[in-house]
């Protein structure tokens, strides 16, 4: 079959069209429009079935890259999120296998953070916890970490690459 | 002494850090959380205290004027 076009965009559409149908296409251009000599192919394969939603393989890991949960103008709202965050997660399922606390998230494992009582629960229950070094030595809170292993980023970065899912506060 | 916690409903944020900064000068201890499922599907915060501190509790919020929606045993 031959399609004769005399446009770039009509070609392309024309094209893309054949070409998921599985035929082969010729283009040439002469004087009085843009030639596509379409062959019929074989006849398409069937796109395999989306695959069903599987639980991934490999721990789930919660990153918490901050004090606050989400961003607004208020902190004070950031800070009731993520106190109601940590008690709840004592409350649901699945526990992750690893929580992170990086960045101004370390606050949140020292002497003194509203959730370090959640915190000490869950590490309880086997959840591992893991709080940034350098952040910890940034906020001057390397001796007052009050649950939780005080870990380095060669450790995060496997932590993260191995994880089944990343799921980030 | 009656074991367990109560859960004090209020009528917003506001009053939920209003009613947990005046239990927490009173020297009774206190924990906001978020509001358990099966009193409210809404998104809100309440405080959670034990149940032997309720009738003190409901005191001093009463005199810090923060308006008490609700308390459930919990």
């Amino acid at each position: 079959m031959i399609t004769i076009v005399d446009n770039d965009t009509a070609r392309h559409n024309v094209l893309r069209m054949v070409q998921k149908e599985g035929c082969a296409v010729e283009v040439e251009e002469k004087e009085d429009g843009i030639y596509l000599r379409i062959t019929r192919g074989e006849t398409p394969q069937e796109e395999p079935a989306p695959e069903t939603a599987k639980p991934a393989a490999g721990p789930l890991v919660l990153v918490v890259p901050s004090e606050f949960m989400g961003r607004g103008e208020h902190e004070e709202l950031g800070q009731i999120l993520v106190r109601g965050f940590f008690h709840t997660l004592g409350e649901v399922e699945p526990l992750p296998d690893t929580i992170i606390f990086f960045n101004s998230g370390v606050k949140l494992v020292a002497e003194g953070s509203p959730v370090v009582e959640d915190l000490k629960g869950l590490a309880e229950r086997g959840v591992e916890i893991l709080a940034c070094g350098t952040c910890l030595g940034y906020y001057e809170l390397k001796d007052k970490v009050a649950v939780g292993e005080v870990s380095n980023m060669y450790t995060i970065a496997e932590t993260l690459l191995r994880a089944g899912k990343v799921v980030s506060l | 002494m009656e074991e367990g916690y109560a859960v004090i409903l209020v009528y917003s944020t506001a009053h939920a850090l209003k009613a947990e900064k005046a239990l927490q000068r009173a020297g009774i201890s206190c924990k906001l959380i978020p509001v358990p499922r099966h009193i409210s599907s809404d998104c809100g915060v309440c405080v959670r205290i034990r149940r032997a501190d309720q009738e003190e509790a409901l005191e001093v919020l009463e005199s810090a004027g923060v308006g008490i929606e609700g308390v459930h045993k919990v």
